[in-house]
């Protein structure tokens, strides 16, 4: 069967796809796990707070609002971004690079499509519990469609951006704790740890300033009916300009500085 | 002090892996690429394959700069590193060879040919859906040959791959090697450690001595086809000039081996037994076929001789040779 366009981009899904569920368990747990943990950290900490401290709104959201956000952002943390930055890094330390050099594909590319199956899988899976949870409380299917889409963006402008990090590999043989930085500052700055808006209003900047908070924060804002269409379709069109700024970064970082590849370890 | 010196400003040390190389392979022959370790071997054909740019000179490769890594030129070459998996670890063969099928957009019905042609050649049809992690070195060295090979690629260049493997194993994939060369036209460059590789494979030799050519030409030319090695153990050895004045041979072509240092080298040479341990030193001639007589005669009339044996010239002990001179010259 011809695929046209998408090519050696659907065998590569594929690929991505067995490869990450070699082991079913595995997988199942480290989602389950990755999941779950750091919801029920939230929880704890709302419970403190409304529960047992006695607060009745923490900058105009109660308790419930709380839950349902901690709920709904857990799933799209899941579609956030993995760890293929990280795999490029090390390829390019190790030499592992070589192998993908000589395909006749862009080995960035490649590595995300990868790398992306298991989190299509994911985004499924999360659209299901969406639906489900869209019967009991008022959230609108469509708009949990929506969200999705704009975390999947998310999940793109994420690997993009650790993808140009990456090449600081080629200069200094080490990016992982730049990366390891990057992933922290995310992880605060895109709304999966805390809704963005309980930071106060003189340093919003900061997050607006930056594409992690269409990661997580506008994709739950969004499904939960907080926010409006007009301001998603801004935000779509945004993470869209973020994807076309950080393919040129990437050309750029690239271009610059694969001619430092040593191909080490051969 | 001094790392917290290096801390502040790092010494960065040059090393040219490549100064004086200079060749043009012929379409469709076997090269061997042979030299001790950091003789720049693999170097050069990361260069050749597009992987670095060299720092100076030019790589002219099916007509193109490498490292320019045209899309036409991937999908013309291969390269296999021994000690480089390109499958992944955690899928079985068959899940990587129909990604590279789909990568370098072969026909359905020539990757099947393919793909029984290659699988049946190595002996690993039964394996093609054991995942690679579970596979033997030798299992997993022919599967890597195999996804190098699916999209028949004009040039190979092959990066010790039978490093690690066992000896039926080694001469199945060298077998192999040989009839896909021979079959295929296509221009092989082989880098290996294992003489025999070079000897049954490569019809021509390039050796790399600390990142220069010292050697291009046939495997014969390097051993002197016609020369031999007349070893003889006699019952008092004499002194290396007495041994010239006897014979009339110059000190270069004799070469006295103690018995301790002829065990050692004999093992180096893969005979890892002797059965019967020697009591004497050893005299090796290294000597045209038509001297043997001459000299014989000569030894006999002066010393009472043991044991004896004729040796062709081995390509592994040239080599030997070649890098222990390069040894010594460091």
């Amino acid at each position: 069967m011809s695929l046209g366009v998408l090519g050696w981009r659907w065998a590569a899904l594929r690929n991505g796809l067995q490869d990450a569920t070699a082991y079913r368990i595995e997988f199942l747990f480290e989602f389950l796990g990755s999941a779950f943990v750091p919801a029920a950290v939230q929880w704890i900490v709302w419970y403190a707070l409304f529960q047992l401290g006695g607060a009745t709104t923490v900058a105009g959201m109660t308790y419930v609002d709380m839950i349902q956000y901690t709920l709904m952002s857990v799933l799209f943390t899941q579609i956030r971004g993995g760890d293929q930055d990280f795999e490029l890094q090390e390829m390019i330390r190790t030499g592992g690079l070589s192998n993908y050099l000589l395909r006749p594909v862009g080995v960035v590319e490649f590595v995300f499509i990868r790398g992306l199956a298991p989190k299509l899988f994911i985004a499924g899976f999360c659209l299901v519990i969406g639906f489900a949870i869209s019967l009991f409380f008022p959230f609108s299917a469509l708009r949990m469609l929506g969200a999705m889409l704009l975390a999947l963006m998310g999940n793109i402008i994420h690997y993009q951006l650790g993808a140009a990090l990456s090449t600081v590999a080629f200069y200094w043989e080490e990016a992982f704790a730049m990366l390891m930085v990057k992933n922290l500052i995310v992880s605060l700055l895109s709304g999966e740890k805390i809704p963005l808006n309980l930071i106060p209003e003189a340093y919003s900047w900061i997050w607006k300033s930056t594409p992690f908070y269409l990661y997580v924060f506008a994709p739950t804002q969004f499904a939960l009916g907080r926010s409006s269409i007009t301001q998603f379709a801004g935000e779509l069109l945004l993470s869209l300009v973020w994807v076309v700024a950080c393919w040129g970064l990437i050309r750029l970082t690239w271009g610059l500085s694969i001619k430092r590849y040593l191909s080490l370890g051969g | 002090m001094g790392s917290l010196g290096l801390l502040l400003k790092p010494e960065i040390q040059t090393h040219n892996a490549l100064t004086d190389v200079s060749f043009e392979i012929e379409a469709g022959s076997f090269t061997g690429l042979i030299g001790a370790n950091g003789a720049g071997k693999t170097t050069l054909l990361k260069i050749l394959s597009g992987l670095i740019p060299p720092s100076s000179g030019e790589a002219l490769v099916l007509d193109e700069n490498p490292f320019k890594r045209s899309m036409s030129f991937r999908r013309q070459i291969s390269l296999v590193m021994g000690q480089k998996a390109q499958l992944w670890w955690d899928l079985p063969a068959v899940d990587a060879f129909d990604l590279l099928q789909a990568i370098f957009e072969i026909p359905k019905k020539t990757y099947q040919e393919r793909l029984t042609t290659l699988t049946e050649l190595l002996d690993v049809t039964r394996l093609l859906n054991t995942q690679i992690r579970r596979l033997s070195l030798g299992e997993r060295m022919k599967m890597e040959l195999i996804g190098a090979l699916l999209h028949w690629p004009k040039i190979i260049f092959l990066d010790e791959p039978t490093i690690g493997l066992d000896i039926l194993a080694a001469h199945k994939l060298r077998e192999f090697l040989k009839v896909f060369n021979h079959k295929e036209k296509a221009t092989i460059i082989l880098t290996s450690h294992n003489m025999d590789d070079i000897e049954r494979l490569c019809s021509r030799v390039i050796i790399l001595r600390a990142g220069k050519t010292i050697y291009d030409g046939t495997p014969t030319g390097l051993t002197n086809e016609g020369e031999r090695r007349l070893r003889v153990r006699l019952m008092q050895t004499p002194t290396l000039a007495e041994l010239c004045q006897i014979t009339g041979l110059p000190a270069e072509r004799i070469e006295l081996q103690k018995i301790g240092n002829e065990e050692a080298s004999e093992k180096n040479e893969g005979e890892s037994e002797t059965p019967i341990q020697p009591t004497h030193d050893s005299v090796l001639f290294s000597i045209g076929q038509e001297q043997i007589v001459g000299v014989l005669q000569a030894l006999m009339g002066r010393v009472q001789i043991i044991d004896m044996g004729i040796e062709q010239q081995s390509l592994e002990h040239v080599i030997q040779k070649l890098y222990s001179e390069e040894r010594a010259s460091v």
